[in-house]
This record gives C-alpha cells, structure tokens and sequence, in this order.
C-alpha cells in the first residue's frame, strides 16, 4: 500500500483541504474585525501563527486517529473491516464544500456591498473625559514616608517610590547667608564648592568622578538660609553615593591652593550673575538696603572683598559648625526602602561626630520707618524697578496668604499686575513677583522690566496704586479660586518626581519644623479666605515698610 | 556547570541588570487628515501632560522677517476661540493649568500640563489657540513692541542668553538655522499684520499636527476626543518648507561683539556638524558627556577646576533635520580672553588625538543610563518625548534600542563619531562678546575679525 493511498484512506487529505479552508475564512473574518473593532493589528499576526502551528497537528491527528462509531480511536487499533473512514471521508467534504461556499458569498458580497462607512465622530457631550484620579480625596501623608534620627543627631527621612530605577538625595545644611558677617560674607556659597573639591581620601575632582563614572550626577544651591546638596543616581549606585557624602563631611580637605583658585571661580560667578546683569546690580542693592540690621542684607555670593580676604581659619571654624550631623537633614526619594537607608546611614553617616550646635542668630530687623529709594545710573536700553516691603518668616501663618496674594497680583498673564503695567498700559515688558521668607521674615519683592524709555516713577506710581486698591478691596472670589488652583496644581506638581517630593519633603521639615506640613497644604488653601488676603496686603504693603529701585541709563544719554 | 544551572544564573544575572531604558506602551493613532495622536495613560498623580507640535517653526521666517513665527505663537495666546487674550490667559490661569506656545526652529510647540479634571476645558483651549486664534491687529502691535523691548533688555543683562542668535547668525549666515528665532530689532520692525495673518494661513494646519498626551485620563475616551476636536481640521495653505542642508562659509573667521564696559569675555566657537539622522548618535552622547556635557568633563575639569578661569564651560551636538552647529562655550574675566580661548581650543585637540579611553567610556555610558530615566518620568516628559520621536520620523527604538547602542559603542566607533562631528582646531567659527577696545588686538589671531557693537539692532553683522 502506498503512502499517498494511505494518506488519503485516513482522510488526511481531506482533513487538510478543510483545515486550509476554515483557516482562510477564519483569518478574512479576523482581518475584518481588527479595522472594524479597532483591535491591534497583532492579533491577526498571532491567529496566522497559532493555524499555522495547529495544521502538522492536525495532519498528524487525522492520522493517528481515526473516528469510530464508539468514539476516537487509534488507527492501528482500528479493525479494517469496522472503519468507517469512507462515511467521515464524506462527512469531510461537505464540510468543505459548505465552508467554501460561506467563504466565496462573502467575498462576493464585500465587492457588491457599498464601501463600508466608519461610524461619524462620536458627539462631544456623550463622552465626558472623567479624571480617573479621585479628586475628593484629601492629600493624606503617605504611609511608606518614614523618619529616624541618627544617635549624632543627624535626621533622615526617606520616601520611597519605584516608579523609575533611580534615587534623589537631598541634604540641607542650616548654614546660608544668614549664619554670615562683615568679613565672611559669601562663606556658606563658597562651601557649596569646596565642598565638591577634594577630602583627605580623595583628590580634587574625584569625588565627581566616581559619582559620575557610578551613573550618578549632583548639584547645590546656597540661599539666605540653607546650602542644599542635591544628588541624582541610579538605585546601584546608593551605596558609593553614603560612602562619598560621609567622606565629605568627615574628612574635607580645605587645601589652600585649590580656596585660591576656587576663589577666583566664584568671583567668575559674581560677574556673571551680578556685575554682569543689571538685575543682578539692582536685586543686591535693593536688599543691602531694605536690610540695616539683620543679615539678609548680605548678597549669598558675597562682597568682593570678603571673597578675596576670608581666611583659612574662618574655612574651617564655619564647616566645623555647620556640617555637623546635628545641623543637617537629609531626604532620600526613590527606589529605595527606609530599611535599606537606615543600614547605610548607620554605618556611613553615624561615625560623624555631633558638635555644638550653631549660635543662634538673635538679630530682629527692627520695623522700617520710612520709603528707601536708590538709582543705580548705568548702561541699560531698558530700564528696572524693584520694590520690596518686608513681610514674614516661612513658617508664619501669613506666608501662605502673601503666596496667594501674589499670584493674583503678578502670576501668569492674566494676574492684576501683567494685566495693568505690561497689556494695558505697555509701561513694562515683564513683571514679577515673590517673597523669600526663611527662618526669618523676608521681602515681598516686584521685579519690573520697563519698555525701552519709559518712566520709572510713572511704573512705580502705577504699581503702587494697584497695591494700594488690594488694600482696600480685597480680592474678588473668582481670584481667590484661581490662586487656590494654581496653589493645587502646583502642590501635585511638585509630588510628580522623586526630585519634587525630595525637595518638597525637606523644605517643609527645614522650614515649619515638620515634614507633614506639605499634605496640609490642600486644607490650608481650601480654608483660606479673601479677608486673610486683605489683612495681609494692608500688614505688607505700607508706604514705611518699602524699598524701591531704579535702575536706569544718566538721564542725559537718553 | 550543568546546562539548566547555566541557564538559571543567566536568567537571574539578567533581572539583576540594572532596568534598561524603555518607552512605556503607547498608541498612534493617524486621522484622516494627518493628524497624528500619541497617547499613554499615567496614574500617579492626578495630572495630564499634552504637548501638540505644528511642523515648521522659524525655518520657515521669511528671510527679512526673522522672529515672525515666535511673533505668531505669543499672538496665538492672546486670544481664541470666543475668549479674548486676557479672558484665554484667565481660563488656563483659573483651573491652575499652564499653557505655552514656543516657536522652536523647526516645529510651533504648545506645552500644556494641568490638572486631570480640566481635561475638557484644556483641549478646547490647546483646540482654539491652534484653529481659531484671533490674531488681532491691536495684540500683533503690542507684542511686537513688547518683543523688541524684550531683546534689549536681554541685551543689558547677561550676554549668555543672547549668544546663540549670534553664533548661528555667524555660523549659518542666510540659511534658515542662522536666522534668530526671536527675531531683531530690524527684523521684528519689518513685520506687517498682514503677514502674521498669511504666516497663519500659510503653515498652520491639520496636515502638520502631531499631539501627545500621557497622564492621568482614559484613553479611549481621550481619543475619541481629540479626534473630534482635530480630525478636521484642514490642511495648511502653504507647501511643507524642506530645509536645504546648510553650506557654511569655513573658518577660521571671528565675529567680534562689542559689549564696552563688560568686565566679562563670553565666547563661542565651533562648525556645522550633524543631522538627526546621524547613525552613531549613542557615540556622539558618549562623546559629548565626556568633553563638555557634565561637571567632570573636560571642558570644566580644564578651565574651571585647574585653573579657575570660569565659572562654566560646555560643548554640545545639535542635530535637526539638517546638520546643526557643534560648540563649545565659556566665559572668563576680560583680561583672561584670549589664555582661556586658547586653552578650550587645546582640550578640543586633545579630544581629536586622544579619544576616550575605555574607563572614560564606561563612565559616560554609565552617566547617560543613569540620568535618563528622570526624563521619562511626568506625563509632560513623556509627552514631548513621544511628539520628538514622531517629528523626526524616529520610532520608540529611539529610546528601547539607545541603552543596546550605548552598550555597543567602542572606542574606535567612537573615535570615528568625533573625527566625523567635532571641527577641526584650525577651521572654527568664533563669536566672541566682550569689551572690544581690550580684546580686538588680542582676539585677531583667531582669524578675520568681524566687529559688530551689542546695541545694534539686529544679530548678525
């Protein structure tokens, strides 16, 4: 007997006739559904796959097998005179002739069928777009955020999130341009760099170089208040990121030759952001003489001269100090555990010893008694105004009314202000406006770019009047939910990154003294009303209580 | 070792490998007419990030009218739809959301970010802004005033920011990419509301529209929105701008700025170098990290910490549809000029004879994983990265397949990236801003000196 004989007697062919045509049809009927449905196009690549993978099977079942009137059996063990192979074979073919057919009409058909119509553009209202996110929940503190203090003082907190493989470190160190005096000025900021340049373990440079070459990059930034180290790596790299952060602070080298050439780094920085730009020139002027009494009247960089005159000793009595453990909060945010922390910073960060803690600063701004003014005469195609009024420390309850209040009179182009000096009037090019309350109360502050030749006293009486109408109106409701929103949207901004929640996390804990101030921030701001704004621009916004700042070309270059 | 123990220990070294890059699961959707939207739903926070880029951008400024499409995107904002521009900035402002139209130099971008539950209200802006801006002959004066205002004040302040519409107007001369995006004085002048208006008619539309969004929405229903709102939108009036590749006059030449009083020199330097297309684009990151792309690099390790001659100094790679600049830029004290130029331009040759050796590589490569996944990780940066990869005709192999290519690169790939995109010591362009009367004399040996003075109303010499 030969092979095709056999073949076709256990009906293999026929089974492999009605496998390719169901297939076909199964795979047109597919095709269809997936421009129709909107599937993806990979279902009918895997349907392809799976009858492609399922016709030997099916070949190999047909002959192995055979049907039998009491059910499946193996053909071998089929008794040749019993088989009904014939009656299947039959019952084969019609199966195929009957799915043929199906499949011809349908093809046919496709072609006489008018073209198919995709369904019209569903109506706007039928489908609203509902946030997924629910927004009545409340910003509750979130349970994974933990908290520990080191046995020498130093406070961690640690806030987990695994949403990319990566971790933000931040360390705030109490030490800015508050902690200076005539002959240091500019110290904290000069420890920004040395900080990065070299220990008794490691050269210049290489600290760098292993924080980078382990995938990891850092920054810092000294205000009035704090030096804040910042690093950014993946999660492999937490433990080289303790052991370089615990050499630093255990054992900074302070070489004289690289405080000399670290010297004139920083004064390139002096020009580049004062000397260099008149905003600059102004801002530190402005606030040299807002400031008579209390140290905020420094400029972070520093005067010239105490860049080039501070000494060995001042280096190292202040990093005695302020890099104790003990005046120093660090935030890990990211792929971390608080266990895993805890472990490093026990066994990096504990050997540091604690020191006595940092001499307050006593010093209370006395109230001002009278409107400052100065004219910085200089090169400018366009003039600047800057006019500052004090106001509160961050930690004051006020602080959130003045950060509401400002946005209504100076944030984004539909703010008071934008509205009157910049669309309306077309007196300034650009405004804006912040406060820089820190442990202390510091400045409200407006910036104001004027359009070329115009009017300094006319802007400053324009902007005036407009403080003097929140004074005595108030704001209306519809600006009191604005504010709120832009507060809102901002809070959930900043919880958007590991960067955001470490920075975030750490400046509540430095400032207001605890971490879960930050999830009280929707609450406040829903509890906030337009009378807190009112009192607090009537407190602010006095004539006594402000500096102004002109900066202009000589009048008779104009 | 028994083959199944190989095969378990592979398994396990591969979870262990630190995560690769990827672009999470998105949809492209193309409509009918051109349109083409980018979406991934994103939970975390309850926020959207959209992004809707209009291919052109100021390559397609008429070559008198340089800063007509940054001109067109801030007059975009000043009204739309039924809302006039006080009211448009008042209903982004309202809901907290933000809103921006920046002119870019081959694409209008509109970046928006608010909250989830704005959805609606934001498309309908992002909608009419795009359709149906005003374009009022009243709000084209005052911001063309104001853009005019704004340049000068850029000029008294610090000069880094101004440096690139110098460079490229030096580099580039008349080709598209040497025109500056914010336009001149002379040029803003130029600029009648009439052509505001055909600039509008002429580059805006359907046909050119890319939209991306990742947040915090369901995407079906954010899609069948979108698709309402900009399948139909017509096809722009004016052919689609095909940016000829640039021909550069060659260097060495010097555009001298004078800046008198500045105590300050701010140079630049550098030569046309690659188009987006460029194939080892993971060696020329490599690359570029290691001279001038972070703290560590050579560029800050010369002139920064060894010497104390600056603040900062970097290099960087533009690639666009067409090859952009290659630079290298710093600043010193004015009396420092010339040993601080002199210097960069010997950490350049050191970087074409000697390369990266294998540890610089692998420290770079290291850098470039480590630093990414930040920049995949909001709805916005994931929005604007989806809306790149679909400008430049890229895939999200862009993203999935550059951790393999970085992994790929050898020092020779490398060495061949550098001697193919960074210029040749003795060929370079050179603008350089500064105090002219104690600098011409000493700067002339870098080449032929072009002198220009900051106040001048326009970029180019």
């Amino acid at each position: 007997m030969s092979l095709f004989s056999e073949l076709r007697r256990r009906n293999v062919i026929k089974v492999a006739l009605l496998y390719a045509v169901a297939s076909w049809l199964l795979v047109w009927i597919i095709g269809h559904m997936v421009d129709s449905l909107g599937l993806s196009a990979w279902v009918s690549d895997y349907m392809l796959l799976l009858l492609a993978i399922g016709f030997p099977v099916a070949l190999i079942f047909a002959w192995t097998y055979e049907i039998t009137p009491v059910g499946l059996k193996r053909a071998v063990d089929v008794d040749q005179t019993q088989s009904i192979v014939y009656k299947t074979g039959q019952k084969l073919n019609a199966a195929v002739a009957v799915l043929a057919v199906l499949g011809i009409a349908a093809v046919i058909g496709e072609q006489l069928l008018p073209e198919f119509e995709p369904p019209p553009p569903l109506v706007l209202e039928e489908i609203p777009l509902k946030p997924v996110f629910d927004f009545s929940a409340k910003a509750e503190v979130p349970r994974e955020i933990t908290s520990f203090n080191l046995p020498n003082g130093l406070e961690i907190i640690v806030w987990p999130d695994h949403d990319i493989p990566n971790v933000v470190m931040y360390n705030f160190v109490r030490a800015g341009g508050r902690n200076e005096y005539p002959g240091i000025t500019g110290i904290a900021h000069f420890f920004e760099h040395m900080m990065f340049n070299g220990t008794k373990k490691r050269e210049q440079g290489e600290f760098d170089e292993e924080m980078e070459a382990a995938g990891g990059a850092n920054n810092a930034y000294t205000s009035n208040d704090v030096t804040v180290y910042m690093d950014w790596f993946p999660r492999s790299a937490l433990e080289k990121i303790l052991e370089l952060e615990s050499d630093r602070l255990k054992n900074l080298a302070i070489d004289p030759d690289v405080v000399e050439t670290e010297r004139t780094t920083v004064y390139s920085e002096r020009r580049l952001r004062v000397d260099n730009d008149n905003d600059g020139r102004l801002y530190e002027q402005v606030r040299a003489t807002a400031y008579v009494a209390h140290p905020y009247q420094n400029p972070v960089i520093g005067w010239p001269s105490d860049i080039e005159n501070w000494t060995q000793r001042d280096l190292e009595d202040f990093f005695k100090t302020y890099y104790a453990p003990n005046n120093l909060t660090m935030i890990f945010s990211g792929d971390v555990t608080p266990e895993e922390i805890y472990l490093l910073a026990d066994q990096y960060l504990s050997p540091i010893p604690r020191q006595h803690p940092p001499p307050e600063i006593t010093t209370v701004e006395p109230a001002q008694q009278g409107t400052r003014r100065l004219l910085i005469e200089t090169s400018a195609q366009t003039p600047l105004v800057h006019i500052a009024f004090h106001a509160g420390a961050e930690a004051d309850p006020e602080t959130l009314h003045l950060e509401l209040l400002l946005a209504i009179l100076a944030e984004g182009n539909s703010s008071r202000l934008y509205q009157a000096l910049v669309e309306d009037a077309q007196i300034a090019l650009d405004i804006g406006a912040w406060q820089s309350g820190g442990f202390d109360p510091g400045l409200a502050y407006f910036a104001m770019t004027l359009a070329p030749g115009a009017d300094p006293e006319a802007a400053t009486d324009l902007l005036l009047d407009l403080l003097d109408e929140v004074v005595t109106n108030g704001v209306t409701a519809a600006e009191m939910t604005k504010a709120r929103n832009l507060r809102i949207a901002s809070f959930w901004r900043g919880l958007q990154t590991i960067n955001g929640k470490a920075s975030a996390l750490g400046n509540y804990e430095v400032f207001t003294g605890d971490y879960e101030n930050l999830f009280a921030v929707p609450e406040r701001l829903a509890s906030t009303t337009p009378a807190d704004l009112k009192a607090v621009a009537a407190k602010v916004f006095s004539r006594n209580n402000m500096t102004v700042g002109v900066l202009r070309a000589p009048e008779d270059e104009e | 070792m028994k083959p199944a123990l190989c095969v378990l220990l592979l398994l396990v070294a591969g979870l262990a490998h630190p995560a690769r890059l990827a672009l999470p699961d998105y949809e492209r959707i193309e409509l009918a007419n051109g349109t083409v939207l980018l979406l991934s739903e994103k939970h975390d926070v309850p926020l959207i990030g959209m992004r809707a880029v209009v291919r052109g951008g100021s390559v397609t400024d008429p070559a008198d009218k340089a800063g007509l499409t940054e001109l067109l995107a801030a007059v975009m904002q000043k009204g739309a739809g039924d809302r006039d521009g006080a009211e448009f900035a008042e209903a982004v402002a309202r809901v907290g959301g933000q809103l921006s139209v920046n002119a870019e130099v081959e694409a209008v971008a509109v970046s928006a970010e608010f909250l989830s539950r704005d959805a609606e209200l934001m498309i309908e802006l992002v909608s009419d802004l795009l359709r149906k801006p005003a374009l009022s002959a009243d709000e084209f004066a005052k911001e063309r005033d104001r853009a005019v205002g704004l340049i000068k004040a850029a000029k008294d302040a610090n000069p880094n920011d101004l440096m690139p519409y110098y460079a490229n107007g030096f580099l580039f001369g008349e080709h598209p990419y040497g025109s500056p995006t914010i336009g001149s004085e002379t040029s803003l002048a130029a600029i009648a509301h009439d052509d505001l208006v055909d600039h509008y008619n002429n580059h805006f539309g359907g046909d050119r529209l890319i939209i991306s969004a990742v947040g915090d929405f369901d995407l079906a229903a954010i899609k069948a929105r979108l698709s309402a709102v900009f399948g139909n939108w017509e096809p722009a009036a004016g052919e689609r701008l095909v940016v000829p590749a640039p021909e550069t006059a060659p260097g060495p030449r010097v555009l001298l700025v004078d800046k008198p009083g500045a105590t300050q020199t701010y140079f630049w330097f550098g030569d046309t170098g690659v188009a987006i297309d460029y194939p080892r684009r993971a060696e020329i990151n490599l690359a570029n990290t290691v001279f001038g792309g972070r703290f560590t690099s050579m560029l800050v390790t010369e002139l920064r910490v060894n010497t104390g001659l600056t603040y900062n100094a970097s290099s960087s790679v533009d690639r666009r549809s067409q090859p952009g600049s290659v630079m290298i830029k710093s600043f010193t004290e004015t009396s420092k000029t010339t040993e601080a130029i002199d210097l960069a331009i010997s950490v350049l040759g050191r970087l074409h004879d000697d390369g990266l050796d294998d540890d610089m590589l692998v420290s770079s490569r290291n850098y470039i994983m480590g630093q990414f996944p930040p920049r995949l990780e909001t709805g916005s940066g994931l929005a604007s990265m989806l809306a790149f990869i679909e400008q430049n005709g890229l895939d999200r192999s862009y993203i999935d397949a550059y951790g393999a290519a970085l992994a790929g690169a050898t020092q020779a790939s490398v060495a061949q990236a550098i001697a193919e995109v960074y210029p040749d010591r003795n060929a370079l362009v050179f603008v350089i801003v500064g105090d002219a009367q104690r600098i011409r004399d000493d700067v002339a040996k870098y080449g032929p000196v072009t002198e220009m003075t900051i106040t001048e109303p326009r970029f180019r010499p």
